[in-house]
């Protein structure tokens, strides 16, 4: 087991949002601010985990012909638990997320890891990738909800900092786009985002190869 | 599995599958024991002080018969607070309308819903935005109707469905007043 291995794969290289394309769905919806970006990753991680551990204790047990129902299944209950547990514990951030929280059974990166790592894996192993895998989907969504929050509010810290939880006002009222918290400047910024990881990666594996090509 | 009949090997899968889903339903029952009394009192707290916030000095749930949209009726010394609960974007809102004696809006709240977030949600966000929306509806009467639909209210950006539901809240509670007297 490699653990910086897998945490550098989850955050950069094999990042779920910007190089997997998973959980689309919820990066475009809910990063308008970073309340929302921190809850929706925090979430998204726990739940990855868990299931990662269960599908992976379980993966001698479960039959390969119905294996996405059982993931599936295992997936959508530990989904239920977190939501009911918002609501219970954190409504503020139940009220923020609405309906995404519950829509978190759908998001292809848990299913994806399910079938493509835990399944096949160790437990311990499996718990690592969630962890990595969650913090890379968390600091995708937080950089685009940070640059959507900006460009599109004026804002930093939506939802935590400043009066009300209204943010930090940085760009002053009306020079803000309010398109960009709307739909489509969730796909503007997001390629924007894409764009922009694709060239970090190209630039550290240059890096890289400099030092090897130096040795 | 060569030795197992087919009929046995569907069997099989179907018991599998039948026992991690009974296992999952009873984790989830388990849950929910813990956080449902939790949950309740939250939105009996949530219904309290939406009572407060749109009829000062509060009120007391009387006798009412529910009817379209609305839910409850509570009556204080200043007016009702009207439970309604119009159809959203997503789901049912639930909110809090409060209407003096003379039938004018003192003030709304949102209770629950399920909007979605940085749209529909502003109307129930602490914001400005969120703050100007509900204030504005303060001191109306008779019926009120987003600028779209030929109305006064300014509806929230990208959320027309929203504030149309708010105005159909509003509308109702309006309404149910007059009938009350």
């Amino acid at each position: 087991m490699n653990f910086k291995k897998q945490f550098k794969e989850g955050l950069l290289t094999k990042n779920p949002v910007t190089v997997q394309l998973l959980g689309m769905c919820s990066t475009l919806a809910i990063t308008t601010s970073l309340f929302n970006g921190i809850g929706m990753g925090l979430a998204v991680t726990v739940i990855t985990i868990c299931s990662n551990v269960l599908i992976s204790a379980l993966r001698k047990v479960i039959p390969s012909q119905v294996r996405i129902a059982a993931y599936i299944t295992i997936i959508a209950g530990f989904v239920t638990m977190v939501d009911l547990f918002l609501q219970a514990y954190i409504p503020a951030l139940a009220a923020s997320l609405g309906v995404f929280i519950p829509l978190i059974v759908v998001n292809c990166m848990v299913l994806g890891r399910a079938e493509g790592f835990a399944s096949k894996r160790g437990i311990l192993e499996s718990a690592v990738d969630g962890l990595c895998q969650g913090i890379g989907y968390t600091v995708a969504l937080v950089v685009v909800c940070v640059i959507r929050e900006l460009l599109g509010n004026g804002t930093f810290g939506g939802g935590l900092l400043g009066p009300g939880g209204a943010g930090i006002q940085i760009i002053p009222q009306p020079f803000p786009a309010m398109q960009i918290v709307m739909p489509v400047g969730g796909f503007l910024v997001l390629g924007f985002v894409l764009a922009g990881s694709d060239k970090l990666m190209k630039y550290l594996e240059k890096k890289s190869k400099k030092k090897e090509a130096a040795k | 599995m060569k030795t197992e009949s087919n009929v046995m090997y569907i069997i099989r899968l179907a018991a599998i599958l039948l026992i991690i889903t009974s296992l999952v339903a009873a984790a989830l029952a388990g849950v929910n024991s813990i956080t449902a009394p939790v949950i309740a009192r939250l939105t009996a707290e949530k219904t309290q002080m939406a009572i407060e916030a749109v009829l000062p000095g509060g009120g007391e749930a009387i006798d009412f018969a529910p009817v379209d949209l609305v839910s409850k009726v509570y009556k204080g010394e200043n007016g009702y607070a009207i439970e309604v609960t119009p159809g959203g974007f997503d789901n049912t809102i639930t909110m809090m309308v409060g209407v003096d004696f003379e039938g004018k809006v003192l003030g709304i709240d949102i209770i629950k819903h399920t909007e979605t977030a940085g749209l529909g949600a502003v109307a129930d966000a602490e914001t400005p935005a969120g703050q100007n929306f509900r204030g504005q509806f303060v001191g109306t009467s008779g019926s009120v109707a987003v600028t779209k639909d030929g109305g006064a209210m300014d509806s929230i950006t990208g959320a027309t469905i929203t504030s149309r539901a708010i105005c159909d809240g509003v509308n109702a509670a309006l309404a149910c007043v007059a009938t009350l007297g």
